[in-house]
């Protein structure tokens, strides 16, 4: 019979990613909610528009088609909408449509399967397109402020605030200190822990990526981690969301139940997606990075925060009052690498604060391509190999005791290499026991 | 494996011992190894200093204008 190889190959990239941010968006956020939570989101017409408006192109297409209709849609009707070209988009998203509960399977009489939208999200996204229902509480009349703000005051208010989390997570003395609720996030985020010797919260390495995602991104994670603390507080995980939500589609700059402005950062926290909206462009500060193809890098700049995080990939040689001077070489580079920041990571920061000038370059490209490859090629350099764990089978009687357990495994997925003159085959360590199972079971 | 290179790097560490001891159970095929696992640090870390050894620094760090500067960093 199949013995049982022993050793085994061991796997990289799981055990080393673990450590990594974890950046998830709107789906992959809802995705992971329990369904009861999600009927009760479900309630709140914003919340499916917004849900809606996330979808991927095909699903918000099947979600209108069935929107008014009563009876399940035989699964097969939806499938023939689409030409056989893309067949691979309908499932994923007939599975996007599942996770996020937004339709179930239905028996259709005479046996066949179909799809219907689940009733609270259907009457919900029809007030939601349609009008009627409640009225969005926030959107109720006020009289005018006599201090109103504007929206460049509200962008500098917003700017200046979320600096200064970033300042005081690179620990840079320059700003005042944050809200201590704000530290028990990030520190409950793994962003930052606390320090052994003195207990004041030090950045981590995930705090370090985070720090190099574009703006939004790193709002949406930051509130992400809130809403895991919510249900600690004793608050109400969807009240928290259906006000994120209906503050995601209230106007920038207008003053809203007669308390607060909505700014930028809040309006932008659900359309993750949408990176080419006009509104995020405006968002962004003005480059102050210069890459040459010598990989210099200067950077003119007076912030801290910002010199920290050139510092993190390139190794600092001058520093002016205006003017930081630095040179990407192989080791800053994998000093970065290995501090878990990836090479896209760098080259995006590059990218989003590229100088002005680096921008009217006669390419049209914001780096140079052979910084961008060369930092890519460290990289790889440092995953010539990849490795699986796996289990080694070897030494099968027959050749069909061999084909079984080939195929057996081939359709867990848990098939890792096989040679069919040697009848030797490796199996994903995690499916072992699965497979030691099946074989007593088969001989 | 994705390259045959590493493979004989690897096939050339474990006939000469040179991590300490044998640790290729069985040569699969010619881009497939199956080694034990605890040796995957060691390995890895041995791999990282043959790309060191084998690495030329590309970037001018130290211009000879501006030598003076460095000449007390280093």
């Amino acid at each position: 019979m199949a013995d049982n190889g022993l050793g085994s190959s061991n796997q990289e990239s799981t055990l080393i990613r673990q450590n990594n941010l974890e950046c998830k968006n709107l789906y992959d956020y809802l995705k992971t909610r329990p369904p009861n939570i999600l009927e009760k989101l479900y309630n709140h017409p914003t919340i499916c528009l917004a849900v809606y408006r996330e979808l991927p192109e095909l699903a918000r297409q099947y979600v209108i088609r069935i929107l008014f209709v009563d009876q399940p849609v035989p699964q097969a009707v939806v499938a023939s909408w689409g030409s056989q070209a893309f067949s691979k988009e309908h499932v994923y998203v007939s599975k996007v449509l599942s996770e996020l509960s937004v339709w179930q399977e239905a028996t259709i009489p005479g046996g066949l399967l179909g799809w219907i939208l689940s009733p609270t999200f259907k009457k919900n996204l029809k007030v939601a397109l349609l009008g009627g229902g409640k009225a969005w509480s926030m959107s109720s009349a006020l009289e005018a402020d006599s201090k109103a703000r504007d929206v460049t005051f509200l962008d500098a208010y917003s700017l200046e605030r979320w600096e200064c989390v970033l300042h005081y997570m690179v620990g840079s003395q320059q700003q005042e200190g944050i809200s201590a609720d704000a530290v028990r996030i990030l520190l409950h985020a793994g962003l930052m822990k606390r320090d052994e010797d003195d207990g004041s919260p030090v950045i981590t390495r995930q705090g370090f990526q985070f720090l190099l995602l574009d703006r939004q991104a790193q709002v949406w994670h930051f509130l992400l981690q809130y809403l895991d603390t919510v249900e600690e507080r004793g608050l109400d995980l969807v009240e928290c969301l259906t006000f994120l939500f209906q503050l995601s589609f209230s106007t920038l700059g207008k003053r809203k139940a007669g308390r607060f402005y909505p700014t930028r950062l809040a309006l932008n926290i659900t359309n993750s997606q949408n990176k080419n909206t006009p509104d995020i462009e405006e968002d962004t500060p003005k480059g102050y990075i210069v890459v040459e193809t010598n990989y210099r890098v200067y950077a003119y700049t007076d912030s801290n925060l910002q010199v920290a995080l050139i510092g993190l990939f390139t190794e600092l040689m001058y520093r002016f009052p205006n003017l930081v001077v630095g040179v990407i070489t192989r080791d800053s580079v994998r000093q970065a690498l290995r501090g878990g920041i990836t090479a896209d990571q760098i080259i995006g920061y590059l990218k989003q604060h590229a100088h002005v000038q680096m921008l009217h370059a006669e390419n049209r490209q914001p780096l140079p391509p052979t910084v961008v490859d060369q930092i890519k090629l460290w990289e790889l350099e440092r995953n010539r190999l990849t490795y699986n764990e796996g289990v080694l089978y070897s030494q099968f009687l027959s050749q069909a005791d061999f084909n079984v357990l080939k195929e057996y495994a081939q359709t867990n997925g848990s098939l890792i290499w096989y040679n069919k003159e040697r009848r030797t085959l490796v199996i994903n360590k995690s499916a072992h026991d699965d497979v030691k199972k099946f074989l007593e079971e088969i001989f | 494996m994705n390259d045959q290179a590493m493979k004989q790097f690897l096939l050339h560490l474990d006939e000469t011992l040179k991590l300490g001891r044998k640790f290729i159970i069985q040569d699969l095929d010619e881009n497939h190894l199956f080694i034990s696992a605890d040796i995957l640090d060691t390995l890895q870390a041995k791999i990282d200093d043959l790309m060191d050894q084998i690495s030329f620094p590309l970037a001018e760090k130290r211009g000879i204008k501006h030598s003076f500067f460095f000449s007390q960093k280093s």
